[in-house]
């Protein structure tokens, strides 16, 4: 094949069957649909066994449900955009058969069913890649394909501590002496951590399968299981055990070596800025920066090992100066005086950064005017291409919107089988049983803690999309 | 051996830190070829990164950098000479891959720019890894981990909501980004087998963070709602609670009903039925949460564990690097390889990310010495004499 140098999307020729369903795997289609790859999501009509980011995780606009509310969420529309629907009955063979069917034309598989299911459904590797001998495959599960704790279902809030982040995480604790100490309370960073790091890793595992295939022909099983990921990303804290037996340091945000560490409250509402000082340059440039010279001569401060020290003194004076700024104005004064600084930016002031804005990191999403959803902003990704186009290409799919396309054009089932296939609710465009999810107010939302604020006017805050 | 995905593969990483080489070590253990090119002398930052082997803060002992730099070949140049560009050039022209995070500004002045790159080798795929990218208000920013957890969006989600926002856990920014850069390379390299050409992938790692936010995000450009950290308040479910002998993390989540939850808890006032939805859970969340901590105090972590796991729940538990180096599970799916450092000693490595049924893997090679493979990689590929090396290592060029 001649080479072609037009720029074109990198996966244009892929196709992906995403039988996947809540944050991971989805959000990893998600990408590969954004890299050109036609990604067909396996959905379903029967509301209990939907993809819970369909049902329940939400959030709905204006917190309220509509006519259409299984197409709506946000949560589910970041991670299924630029994808196609096909509903199938999984429990049913006619369901597995076309699985099978579709296998001979898609590349890669993405699953993350208990590994119980798949073997029940008759769709693992090794029943799916009879139909399709170079597929590839990622399965990703809370414990992988082996090992005694294999059918052990998970989920990402309760599998991050046991992947070990907890043993580095957690605020310093007051000593007998009043002093702050190591902590012995494990903490998370929250916001499904696990589930992304699976995200990118069947990226990477996937990609380096499809390099291999396009090499020699042979195609893949992942066997991905969020537990053992989730313990690649601490390898020095893990090796610090095997080398010299320590388990576990929580020092909140301060630093092993630098100091001072930490963030510092702004001005406003749970506003705060990240300061590091990595060396005695950036000591003299933050006590310059908040005109304190004097502290440069400070004994209690002269060097990194005494400002560790006495990092509580210095804590209360940076405060003193961050707190009459906003966090924006704090960061600015500082990287300008070469400190390393950021404001620690939420959702709302994400969406509006200007450096964020600058890359266009927040992708236009139009959605059919009837889903009562204006064009939004969706998370983008974090690559940039000099040369291959890559974007998100539209909103997430309407419940079996490809119906038609998979199966009367990729498959070729003819017309009586399809209206067959609508008869027995197999196929179609309403979900089947359950309704609308009962919603918590936003006040009510703040009163348990789930939300800190909510503003009414949110739209005329946000830049045109 | 590693896997044999990537065979073939040449990697240049000029990365220094974490987030470069994070991403050639996945490349390496793809099994890709990756020649880490260090600076005469002092060598990757993160040999000067603790912790330290026997906590001797030696340039061959630092823990990072063994972890992140196995299955690799070590060479040392000074690519800003004359005849360091000279033997990089050739390098680059044998190379597929280049891997960096050098801050932006700085690339152009060492002539490590894309463009300049491209022109020595036009296949070559450059993947540049800066804190927030090469353009933008913020690329020249000074970064580190916490700077750019910060202003990603997603540290204000971490810790306790009546407490400060929290730092993640050792430098995570830069994993997530390195782990980004690998898989954005590879698509890099996809592309490449039709155009014939290589290109300039630009990764950020604040926004390797930011594509997080799939759900903070909506809350507020559907809703105005702004998410803030975890609640202190509530039934303490999917929160740690403390066990007898540490955390656990109780999870209503999964397709089990109440009941069952109530029954492996084991405390008889769990069984009320006001606990059994979602609803009168929210409702009776002080009471939940005191029943909860009550309960869970006669549990041990394991226990608790496998019997969750059994009754198809999906509990964890706290474990810290002793528990999963010991882990009987991550043992039985042979996770932990053994490497053998020539100066810090033998020790149990945590292994690849993923599963690969049908490949072989059995052991990685031990992160370079400072120059190691240089005598193999200048020497024996690339012909120069032992006098040429003398000379080159008189002048520090390598």
């Amino acid at each position: 094949m001649p080479y072609s140098q037009e720029p074109q999307p990198p996966l244009k020729n892929i196709r992906v069957m995403d039988l996947s369903r809540v944050f991971a795997m989805p959000f990893a289609g998600a990408n590969l649909a954004d890299l050109g790859a036609e990604v067909i999501k396996i959905d379903t009509c029967q509301t209990q066994f939907m993809d819970t980011t369909r049902t329940i995780t939400g959030p709905f606009p204006d917190n309220e449900p509509g006519k259409y509310w299984w197409e709506q969420g946000g949560t589910f529309q970041n991670l299924n955009r630029g994808k196609r629907s096909l509903t199938l009955d999984l429990r049913s063979e006619e369901s597995q058969r076309m699985v099978k069917e579709l296998v001979r034309v898609c590349d890669v598989v993405l699953e993350n069913f208990t590994p119980r299911v798949m073997d029940r459904f008759g769709l693992d590797y090794e029943s799916l890649r009879a139909h399709k001998p170079d597929l590839i495959m990622v399965s990703n599960t809370g414990y992988g394909h082996s090992g005694p704790w294999s059918n052990f279902g998970a989920m990402a809030s309760a599998l991050e501590p046991t992947h070990g982040t907890g043993a580095f995480m957690g605020y310093m604790e007051e000593g007998p002496d009043g002093r702050l100490l190591e902590g012995q309370i494990p903490n998370k960073m929250g916001n499904s951590y696990s589930d992304f790091l699976a995200s990118w890793t069947a990226l990477g595992s996937l990609m380096a399968a499809l390099l291999r295939r396009a090499r020699t022909g042979q195609g893949q099983w992942i066997d991905l299981a969020m537990y053992q990921t989730g313990t690649t990303v601490i390898g020095p804290g893990l090796l610090d055990y095997s080398y010299n037996g320590r388990r576990t340091r929580r020092i909140g945000n301060r630093h092993l070596v630098w100091s001072p560490h930490g963030v510092y409250p702004g001005q406003g509402y749970d506003q705060w800025v990240a300061i590091a000082a990595r060396d005695d340059n950036d000591w003299r440039a933050i006590c310059q920066t908040i005109g304190q010279p004097e502290l440069l001569s400070d004994p209690r401060f002269a060097d990194s090992i005494d400002r560790r020290r006495h990092q509580e003194e210095i804590d209360e004076i940076i405060s003193a100066w961050t707190c009459q700024r906003t966090s924006y104005q704090a960061m600015d004064t500082l990287q300008e005086a070469g400190v390393p600084s950021g404001a620690v930016l939420n959702a709302k002031q994400a969406l509006v950064d200007p450096h964020y804005l600058d890359r266009k990191f927040f992708e236009p999403v139009h959605n059919p005017p009837e889903l009562g959803l204006r064009p939004k902003g969706y998370v983008g990704r974090a690559w940039k291409f000099s040369t291959s186009e890559t974007g998100i290409k539209g909103p997430a799919p309407r419940l079996g919107e490809a119906n038609d396309y998979v199966l009367r054009e990729l498959l070729g089932v003819d017309r009586e089988n399809m209206d067959r296939l609508l008869g027995d609710g197999i196929i179609g465009n309403i979900p089947e049983g359950g309704g609308a999810p009962d919603q918590i107010s936003l006040d009510e939302q703040v009163d348990l803690g789930w939300i800190a604020e909510f503003e009414a006017d949110y739209l005329e805050r946000l830049p045109p999309v | 051996m590693p896997a044999d995905l990537l065979d073939g593969l040449k990697v240049l990483d000029l990365g220094s830190g974490i987030s470069a080489p994070w991403c050639s070590k996945i490349l390496a253990d793809y099994g890709a070829e990756v020649i880490k090119v260090e600076p005469p002398g002092i060598g990757d930052a993160s040999r000067r990164m603790g912790p330290f082997a026997g906590n001797d803060p030696d340039a061959e002992k630092s823990l990072t950098f063994l972890y992140l730099n196995t299955n690799k070949k070590g060479v040392t140049l000074d690519p800003s000479t004359v005849t360091g560009r000279k033997i990089f050039d050739r390098l680059l022209g044998n190379a597929d891959v280049l891997v960096h995070n050098n801050p932006p500004a700085q690339s152009k002045e060492l002539g490590l720019d894309y463009d300049a790159l491209a022109r020595v080798n036009p296949g070559l795929v450059v993947t540049s890894i800066a804190p927030f990218g090469q353009t933008g208000p913020y690329k020249d920013f000074q970064a580190t981990d916490i700077v750019t957890y910060a202003l990603s969006g997603l540290m204000y989600h971490s810790g306790d909501s009546d407490r400060p926002p929290l730092r993640n856990v050792l430098d995570q920014s830069f994993y997530v980004a390195g782990a980004n850069a690998a898989s954005a390379t590879q698509v890099a390299l996809f592309a490449r087998l039709t155009s014939g050409v290589g290109q300039h992938v630009d990764v950020s790692a604040a926004e390797c963070l930011g594509g997080h936010l799939v759900q903070p995000l909506p809350y507020y450009n559907y809703m105005g709602a702004v998410k803030g950290r975890r609640p202190v308040r509530g039934a303490g479910f999917e929160e740690l609670v403390p066990a007898r002998d540490g955390y656990v993390a109780p999870s209503v989540q999964g397709s089990q009903p109440w009941s069952t939850i109530a029954r492996l808890i084991g405390l008889e006032e769990l069984q009320d039925e006001k606990f059994a939805t979602g609803a009168g859970r929210v409702a009776h969340g002080e009471e939940l949460k005191e029943l909860l901590i009550k309960g869970l105090a006669q549990w041990d972590r394991m226990p608790l564990f496998l019997a969750s796991g059994g009754n198809r729940l999906v509990f964890g538990m706290a474990q810290d690097a002793g528990d999963l180096v010991d882990c009987p599970h991550l043992q039985a799916r042979d996770f932990f390889v053994d490497v053998d450092h020539p100066v810090a000693g033998r020790a149990s490595y945590p292994g690849m990310a993923v599963r690969l049924p049908g490949e072989d893997i059995t052991d990685s090679q031990p992160a370079p010495l400072l120059g190691q493979h240089n005598t193999e990689i200048f020497g024996q590929e690339l012909g120069y004499s032992d006098q040429d090396l003398i000379s080159l290592r008189q002048h520090s060029v390598i």
